[in-house]
């Protein structure tokens, strides 16, 4: 008889998911998180689409350490010059199952871990699941230091790098093309300055995008939100792209920090905290093997994220494939079968839910992005300069067309042709 | 059963300590509780005696909010708590939380022997273990940085400021431990989790005969204040002079102010 139905690796997002939802179908489950308390080590940009948590716990932004609502989106093209903005702020946003909340991981996390421990979890922090527990080959639970703890079914939830994925063969190791590197500052405003600087209300936020400089041309943009007494600023660059400059991360976050079009919005603030993390941008093409015998892989440790360049996404895709995650255990502690032919499932739920759909969906958005580094170097420049034409006078006017087509040539027909093609079918 | 008392006290961390550089007062906003760290000693010297002599080992704190201490502290080799929670004690002083524990200890049957850590991470005021042995009418052994023990002997080696001393006494006794006692470990997954299935023993102010006057606070903390820092950000080139004339001012300075 094992100790626990499930031993659940990593208290983030999918991990808490999974063993709440377990725990209120009244399995015995466990929770290990190697980080001081849940979230301790987790980053986000930040913001988290509401509608897959909510349709676990209907109205938890009541009662979840949530920052503020989006209803204002923003995304900047910069160059070292320039700064075009769509600025689209809408009452739309505020629909719960549509909403987005900026969150702090810390205080969220810990949130979720605390709602999976009172629905009768035990929640073990900090504490290191080491490799997986072996018995004639089949998995029966994980090692922890010089403990050994037994469960008939093992959820890898230990994020993006997933170390026990690899050992279990389930994964390969990453490539420097399926993940990016972030690194983000909290910068601490009080909330009326924030209100006022972004024109929102009490509660109401905003995300910002940049795309262009910030990267200083390779693969990757600039983000900005607001929580309610803080800004989140960083850089998400894609880890091969780093190879190719010779700029640090830390650097280029400091220039982004100061350059014109974000300074202001910082004035007076006082850095507060720095982190930085990997995450998965590789989509469909970095799936690993979902489940085994007494095994099953998700959130981040699945590689379900998604960046459209416009939206970034995980931590929907967490705690959707947490949920399906425990769905799947929990039809297998009805037959009693923990092997892969009921776990397998877990992958049929996943291709029926939004999760693999959009994995699906945006197929070749990772390898569009990549591909297309005029997105973050040459398009930027030709609004840039098409902008500059419209609203500078200095002498005779010319017809707006015969300022721009040059632009437009310059920067190549065929070229944006291609690209808005390629770029229509991935996004 | 005889047993070991071991007195913890669930402190802040200060860790997370914030200092307003303008005011100079400390934000503790952020600051978990925690088992304080020397106590974490204190416990292992515990667990060292719980398995030299086989007594029982239990541990005791009080305060205005420390029910949830019990889980921690009880994976760290307690066999059972006994905390004494009461919002009359958020105010106390030394003198107040020593006359609590104290009563704690005698309302649990069988103590012989009280380990307390030299201070607390909060503030370190060193009378826990000497006042609890006062009111106890047990001897008190201090800085005790290794303990032997057989049955009820005890043989203490003491650090003092130059050299060290060997004292031997028998229970009952309370000992101060300084950290050198013994490494706290990290506890395991299973010490975690076995801990929730330990008990954890509410007492009350009443139940141990304590009334609210007795812990009325005599001295009254006024302020904590960070120690005043002044940075002088002297820029030594401001004017973007040559680095050797920049140099040659910064040596200046620094014998100026006997740094060199």
């Amino acid at each position: 008889m094992a100790d626990y139905d499930a031993i659940v690796v990593g208290a983030g997002l999918a991990g808490s998911t999974a063993a709440y939802c377990m725990a209120k179908a009244g399995l015995s489950v466990l929770v290990l998180e190697r980080g001081d308390a849940a979230g301790a080590k987790n980053v986000t940009g930040g913001r988290m689409y509401a509608h897959s948590l909510e349709k676990i716990i209907p109205g938890f932004a009541e009662e979840a350490p949530v920052q503020r609502k989006v209803v204002r989106e923003r995304i900047s093209m910069l160059t070292g010059e320039s700064c075009f903005t769509i600025d689209f702020g809408s009452s739309r946003f505020k629909d719960p199952a549509s909403a987005s909340y900026t969150v702090l991981r810390a205080e969220f996390d810990a949130w979720l871990a605390g709602k999976a421990e009172e629905a009768g979890c035990d929640v073990v922090c900090p504490a290191v699941a080491d490799d997986l527990l072996r018995e004639n080959g089949k998995v029966t639970g994980i090692i922890a230091g010089d403990d050994e703890l037994t469960g008939e079914v093992v959820l890898l939830a230990d994020g993006v790098n997933s170390l026990l994925a690899q050992k279990a063969g389930l994964k390969k190791e990453l490539s420097p093309h399926h993940v990016a590197v972030g690194a983000k500052e909290v910068v601490e405003l009080s909330s009326g300055v924030i209100n006022d600087r972004f024109n929102l209300n009490d509660g109401e936020g905003l995300a910002h995008l940049f795309a262009g400089a910030p990267s200083q041309g390779l693969v990757g943009g600039g983000f900005l939100y607001t929580n309610k007494d803080s800004l989140c600023v960083g850089l998400v660059i894609t880890v091969s792209e780093m190879a190719k400059s010779a700029a640090r991360l830390p650097d280029m976050l400091e220039a982004f920090r100061e350059s014109s079009p974000v300074k202001p919005y910082l004035t007076g603030g006082k850095i507060i905290e720095y982190s930085a993390h990997l995450v998965p941008e590789g989509g469909i093409n970095m799936t690993p093997i979902l489940s085994a015998d007494n095994l099953l892989v998700l959130g981040d440790a699945a590689g379900f994220c998604l960046n459209l360049g416009f939206t970034v996404r995980g931590m929907d895709y967490a705690i959707g494939s947490g949920a399906l995650a425990a769905e799947t255990v929990i039809e297998a502690k009805e037959k009693g079968d923990f092997s892969n032919a009921t776990l397998g499932s877990y992958k049929t739920r996943l291709e029926n839910s939004f999760v693999m759909q959009d994995m699906n969906t945006h197929r070749r958005a990772p390898d569009f992005i990549e591909h297309t580094p005029r997105m973050f170097k040459e398009y930027p420049e030709l609004v840039e300069n098409i902008l500059a034409d419209m609203f500078t006078v200095s002498g005779p006017s010319k017809l707006m067309v015969k300022k721009a087509l040059p632009r437009v040539f310059k920067a190549g027909l065929l070229n944006l042709a291609k690209d808005g093609f390629r770029g229509s079918r991935a996004i | 059963m005889k047993k070991i008392a071991v007195c913890y006290k669930w402190v802040l961390s200060d860790a997370d300590i914030r200092v307003n550089e303008k005011t100079r007062e400390l934000d503790m906003e952020k600051c978990k509780p925690q088992v304080n760290d020397y106590d974490r000693n204190g416990l292992e010297c515990g667990v060292q005696i719980k398995k030299a002599t086989g007594r029982e080992l239990v541990g005791i704190t009080c305060g205005a909010s420390v029910a949830a201490s019990a889980k921690d502290a009880l994976s760290r080799g307690l066999d059972a708590v006994y905390y004494v929670e009461d919002p009359a004690l958020a105010e106390t002083d030394k003198v107040g939380s020593a006359k609590v524990l104290a009563a704690a200890v005698k309302a649990i049957d069988g103590v012989d022997v009280v380990i307390c850590s030299e201070g607390s991470s909060d503030d370190y005021a060193q009378q826990t273990g000497p006042r609890l042995a006062a009111l106890l009418d047990m001897p008190s052994v201090s800085y005790v940085v290794k303990v032997g023990a057989g049955g009820d002997a005890f043989t203490l080696e003491r650090k003092l400021e130059e050299g060290s001393e060997v004292v031997e006494v028998n229970a009952p006794v309370v000992i101060t431990v300084s950290p050198e006692v013994g490494d706290a470990p990290i506890p395991g997954v299973k010490d975690i989790i076995g801990a929730k299935k330990k008990p954890a023993n509410a007492l009350t102010l009443a139940g141990i005969g304590i009334s609210p006057d007795a812990v009325k606070p005599r001295a009254t903390r006024v302020s904590v204040l960070a120690p005043a820092t002044s940075r002088r950000k002297q820029v030594l080139n401001p004017e973007g002079v040559s680095l050797d004339q920049a140099a040659a001012a910064l040596v200046k300075q620094l014998s100026a102010d006997g740094i060199l």
